[in-house]
């Protein structure tokens, strides 16, 4: 052993506590890169269930895709977002749609849905607090038991709360859920929790550089899903492109401005 | 001081078979026939919720016979492997021949080194898509497997049934006909099962992933026209 002498990448300088960690005194904290969350995805309840509107471009320091699918159906009734490490979440969905497949195998009996939004916990708590990979999903279903929608969100540590309005995910949250918080309202319909969530997901798109927006040249858009009595339903491209037409051609006319009001 | 006598081999295996054979024929029957565009599974249950056929994976069912903890056991380490494997490659990686051998081998070693043999015998069956073949194999207490080219009967009075079936289900039928032809040579010709005492699923193309569907007595007695 001899004196504790460092390079200068790894010295740890006047701090004690990072050289007993460089040392092995203390065990080192995970290091915590400024992990992407290139994503924004929203939900949204209206009166039978809940819409689902996300952004499609991964970023890594650049657009690394421009059409990814953020949102999942996990199950019949119940879908699933993600932001964050994009491997983590993909594997994250993957884990979450077998599992609940799985549970249904074994027991012949659906999870309910609050079961699913508890066992997802565990999952997101152990690769959050053991990776600097974070993943923070998004829960939103149609809930069988109860009759309506309802969506629950995470943080980091995979702590599970169920909103009863409205969460939105990812690096565009402030934008998207500026919108929402001043759209809503408890007697949407489904046409207008759809307006609403694919104006919030455009207004993130129009400010965030991680989130991307319509993309009327290469004919991408966000994704759209509704989650009612009928389950998941992924809206078509067609109909989503003349939802964000309508938008464009409003904010067009208003040189860029919303003019007061949301549209 | 104990006394320990010399039992041959062959007298060994006899009485294992004889123990696992006993064991099944008390329970009742499964048939698993292949129709025209599914596979179609029956069995006499009288419980709605002790299920004898359970889906394994989005082509592949498994059904049981014999002692219910012991054939539960086995579909349950079913789902796990499939799942696994899955889970580990791909969906399309997942096949009923894998399946079945290793519930082969697994019956088996229970049959030659377990404390008793398991008193089951089990079909697991695969619906055919663009990547696999449909298939239907019956495994049994000592882990022989036999590949069955149209359909399988496991169970109580196997071979009466089987000869029943083999007399209508000389080619391929739709639906409605195999099951009414399954049902028939279950209850052979002195008696009628009712509806609410047959269990019934099928796998079959509706254009989603899972092609796993169990059938409602309501489903069922239209299928067979009372």
């Amino acid at each position: 052993m001899g004196l504790p002498l460092f390079s200068a990448s790894e010295d740890p300088g006047p701090s004690f506590v990072r050289f007993a960690e460089v040392s092995g005194l203390l065990p080192a904290a995970p290091q915590v890169r400024d992990a992407p969350h290139a994503t924004t995805v929203v939900a949204l309840r209206y009166a039978e269930g809940v819409v689902m509107v996300g952004d499609r471009q991964a970023t890594a320091g650049y657009i690394a895709s421009r059409d990814v699918r953020k949102i999942e159906a996990a199950d019949h009734n119940t879908g699933i977002a993600i932001s964050g490490s994009a491997a983590r979440g993909m594997e994250f969905i993957r884990l979450a749609q077998l599992s609940f497949e799985h549970y249904q195998k074994m027991t012949d009996a659906d999870l309910t849905l609050e079961g699913k939004a508890n066992y997802l916990s565990p999952i997101i708590q152990r690769n959050n607090l053991t990776s600097p990979l974070v993943v923070v999903p998004l829960l939103a279903g149609w809930d069988t038991t109860r009759h309506e929608g309802r969506i629950f969100e995470y943080d980091g540590a995979g702590g599970c709360y169920e909103r009863h309005d409205f969460a939105a995910i990812g690096s565009g949250t402030p934008f998207a859920e500026s919108a929402l918080r001043l759209g809503f309202r408890t007697d949407l319909t489904r046409e207008d929790a759809l307006d609403l969530a694919a104006l919030a997901i455009y207004e993130a798109g129009d400010n965030d550089p991680s989130t991307g927006g319509p993309d009327f040249v290469r004919g991408i858009f966000p994704m759209m899903v509704v989650l009612d009595e009928a389950g998941f339903t992924e809206l078509p491209t067609e109909e989503v492109r003349g939802r964000y037409e309508a938008i464009n051609r409003r904010r067009t006319e208003g040189q860029g401005v919303a003019g007061g009001s949301l549209r | 001081m104990s006394n320990y006598f010399y039992v041959s081999p062959e007298q060994l295996i006899k009485d294992r078979a004889e123990f696992a054979q006993k064991g099944i024929a008390r329970g009742r029957s499964i048939v698993a026939a292949i129709y025209d565009v599914g596979i179609v599974l029956v069995a006499e249950n009288q419980s709605a919720s002790l299920n004898k056929i359970s889906e394994i994976y989005d082509r592949i069912v498994f059904a049981g016979v014999g002692k219910y903890n012991e054939f539960d056991r086995l579909r349950e380490a079913g789902i796990r492997w499939a799942d696994s494997t899955g889970f580990t490659y791909s969906r399309e990686d997942v096949d009923v021949r894998a399946l079945a051998n290793y519930y082969a081998q697994h019956l088996g070693d229970m049959f030659t080194e377990g404390p008793k043999p398991l008193e089951v015998e089990i079909i697991v069956a695969q619906l055919g898509g663009s990547v696999r073949p449909t298939k239907l194999y019956r495994v049994a207490y000592e882990g022989t497997i036999a590949d069955e080219p149209h359909f399988a009967v496991v169970g109580g009075d196997a071979d009466s049934i089987r000869d029943r079936l083999a007399a209508v289900e000389q080619e391929v039928h739709d639906l409605p006909t195999t099951l009414r032809n399954a049902v028939a040579a279950l209850s052979g010709p002195e008696r009628t099962i009712e509806v609410s005492d047959l269990e019934v699923a099928i796998l079959e193309d509706r254009g989603t992933r899972r092609t796993f569907v169990r059938l409602t007595d309501a489903q069922t007695a239209e299928l067979l026209g009372v």
